[in-house]
């Protein structure tokens, strides 16, 4: 058994010709934990993983695993285990043969390879070889495709075929480029949980690369939220959606998407959002900011501010109200349960629910905020 | 419904293809079985006659054997380099283009100019193959029997020659087709979605070779099918060089008689159509058979992504 350990990126600087990709990223990963990358696409997330698989040569900074410098060492000998978006199954092989691959080309020779005379040579590496195949396809319950081919699967099968590829031989951890992005919504969502199983299961770091904000946060113990090849923020799912560091990470996780109005923060220190009052001091330099409200932070009712309903979205379990306020701007609010869904055009008066108003600058950092006494009283 | 609509659909396809394709084979297959040629007064049914002769005559059956060994020389090989070249051409990030149009070329020239220029560079005296040759004599070249052998006499007749004559002629065969092939091989090689090389990478594939075949051979698998398939049916209709090159017979004692200069021979130079069309019709038996069992060989192997 190899031993669980920790990825380190540090200082991590790349570019394609002239145009930068990943600007200097610092990040660790703990032994065992399930760190995602999350971000638009473009943002460098995939081109980080691959550089922590080497699979690409990064131009500056340095990659270790469990504390050895591997920044030189080639992707074949890091012994990771890599589970690509398109599953990259080798078509002409069984099932059990693709799975047996990473076994036979670290664990036989050269000569044992052979077609035929390998066999001889070989009998009790292939049939541990087989044994260990067989093992984990149980775990994943494939167990009766090993016989096929990758050509007769659906995409829920090959997704675990390339996970029982990745486990057969205990990597020191798991990368995984989008895994999940090529299957239907429902599988997908089954899939997350069998991802959260295997890992609590395995106790291996995993590096999971998504797009998918909700998969970063039902799946993560901590992600890794970039844009434009940088790191904004790394915390656990917690902190990054109820404490981001910039409008940035707080508008691209949270979906609806954070609500974002005009602001002032007064000479006082008292903040004010479209001429009203928020209940909250900060102590930043007075001017304009933006606040940010998450949908379910509002609702419906008098007090804060009204509008027209441009359209209501049936989300099944909640409804969410998108209401224009005037011509400029829009909030978007989690209907009350049991409010019959009124028709678009409407008049919607909008209320503040539970939760804190976010505060930010006008370049977008967090500015803090507090709840002013007289308002909670 | 009793519409007759459908014939108007499928008809004019249908006689086409028996009219263009496969009237001519049956007036082949016909006129194989008689003793037919272009202005004999009468023309007799000899049934098999043709095809016995074929079949016993010596120099049919020296036919026989320079097809074959022609095709045994020009397939493996115009393969084997169309690979080689492929993989080449692939890997280089510059020059690709160049390199492409280059080994292109004798696929897109005449193969009867390029035969008489060949014939040029390997003429026994003048050509400019068996001069180079002369420059190392005396030289430790001479140690190697042949090369002494070549100082001592005379460098090979390379056309001339019986022992020669039949690898000299596939040697052109394969330089014009290896190119035909590469460009084969170069789409087949753009077609490999690059995440199986970098999965075979992280599964511990170090070595080019084991990156070869655990991902180049077996996807370039269909495009095999095919480039052997049509290389087979290429050197089999081997026909230009041949008559470039010897004006006429065969080449020394026919051993470059192969079957498409011997149809030619026959029916258009000696009006013999009779056997010319028996000769035709095992040909094409040939290249269908061939075609068939290659198919069934490779193809059950193949993986069509």
């Amino acid at each position: 058994m190899a031993e669980a350990a920790g990825l380190t990126l540090s200082g991590i600087v790349k570019s394609y010709g002239t145009t930068p990709v990943l600007h200097g990223i610092d990040l660790d990963v703990a032994p065992g934990e399930f760190l995602t990358l999350v971000g638009p696409s473009g943002c460098g997330k995939s081109t980080l993983l691959r550089i922590l698989a080497g699979l690409e040569a990064p131009d500056g900074g340095a990659v270790s695993i469990a504390g050895r410098d591997v920044t030189q060492m080639r992707a074949a000998d890091r012994n990771l285990a890599m589970v690509f978006q398109s599953y990259a199954l080798y078509p002409h092989l069984t099932v059990a043969q693709n799975m047996a691959t990473p076994l036979r080309l670290r664990d036989l020779t050269r000569w044992q390879r052979l077609p035929l005379v390998g066999n001889l040579l070989s009998r009790q590496a292939r049939r541990r070889i087989g044994a260990r195949v067989r093992a984990v396809a149980e775990i994943l319950q494939i167990e009766p495709l090993l016989d096929r081919k990758p050509g007769q699967l659906s995409g829920g099968q090959r997704q675990r075929v390339a996970l029982g590829r990745a486990m057969v031989r205990d990597p020191v951890a798991f990368l995984m480029d989008e895994p999940l992005s090529n299957l239907d919504a429902a599988l997908r969502v089954h899939m997350r949980a069998e991802l959260a199983a295997l890992h609590r299961r395995l106790g291996r770091a995993f590096v999971y690369v998504t797009h998918d904000q909700a998969e970063a946060l039902t799946l993560s113990d901590r992600m890794a939220v970039m844009r434009g090849g940088r790191l904004l923020q790394l915390g656990t799912p917690a902190q990054v959606y109820g404490d981001p560091v910039s409008l940035e990470v707080a508008s691209f996780i949270g979906s609806p998407r954070i609500n974002t109005l005009p602001g002032e923060i007064r000479r006082d220190g008292a903040v004010t959002c479209m001429g009203l009052p928020l209940g909250l001091r900060s102590g930043a330099a007075p001017g304009p900011a933006t606040v940010a409200i998450r949908p379910e932070h509002l609702t419906t009712g008098e007090g804060f501010l009204s509008g027209t309903l441009n359209y209501a979205e049936n989300l099944g379990a909640d409804i969410y109200l998108h209401v224009h306020l005037g011509a400029e701007h829009e909030v978007v609010l989690r209907a009350p349960a049991g409010l019959a869904t009124p028709a678009p055009g409407a008049r919607i008066s909008v209320a503040r629910g539970g939760g804190l108003p976010l505060l930010f600058a006008a370049d977008g950092a967090r500015l803090p905020a507090t709840p002013a006494v007289e308002a909670v009283a | 419904m009793t519409g007759r609509a459908h014939l108007w659909f499928v008809g004019p396809a249908l006689v086409l293809m028996v009219l263009i394709l496969l009237m001519p084979i049956a007036v082949a297959a016909g006129l194989s079985l008689t003793d037919y040629g272009l202005g004999n007064r009468s023309t007799d049914w000899v049934g098999l006659a043709n095809y016995e002769q074929i079949f016993t005559r010596s120099a049919y059956e020296k036919m026989f054997g320079a097809t074959f060994r022609y095709v045994a020389i020009t397939v493996p090989l115009s393969v084997g380099l169309g690979l080689g070249a492929a993989l080449l051409v692939h890997s280089v990030a510059r020059f690709g283009d160049i390199y492409k149009t280059i080994y292109f070329l004798p696929v897109m020239a005449s193969l009867v100019a390029m035969a008489i220029v060949w014939e040029f560079t390997l003429h026994p005296t003048i050509g400019l193959v068996n001069r180079t040759l002369e420059q190392g004599c005396g030289t430790w070249l001479e140690t190697w029997g042949w090369y002494a052998n070549g100082c001592a006499r005379s460098f090979p007749l390379w056309f001339g020659d019986r022992q020669y004559a039949l690898g000299s002629v596939a040697f052109i065969g394969v330089w014009q087709a290896f190119g035909f092939n590469m460009v084969l091989y170069l789409a087949g090689l753009t077609g490999i979605p690059r995440e199986l090389y970098q999965a075979a990478e992280v599964d511990g594939a170090k070595s080019a070779w084991d990156r070869f075949r655990l991902v180049t051979w077996p996807m370039l698998g269909p495009t095999t099918v095919f480039v052997v398939t049509i290389s087979f049916i290429r050197s089999f209709q081997v026909f230009d060089t041949v008559e470039a090159i010897y004006e006429t017979g065969g080449g020394p004692s026919r051993s470059v008689y192969v079957m498409m200069y011997a149809i030619y021979e026959k029916a258009v130079r000696q009006n013999l159509i009779g056997i010319g069309a028996a000769i035709t019709i095992i040909f094409l038996a040939f290249v269908m058979v061939l075609t068939l069992l290659q198919r069934r060989l490779v193809e059950r192997r193949t993986h069509y992504v």
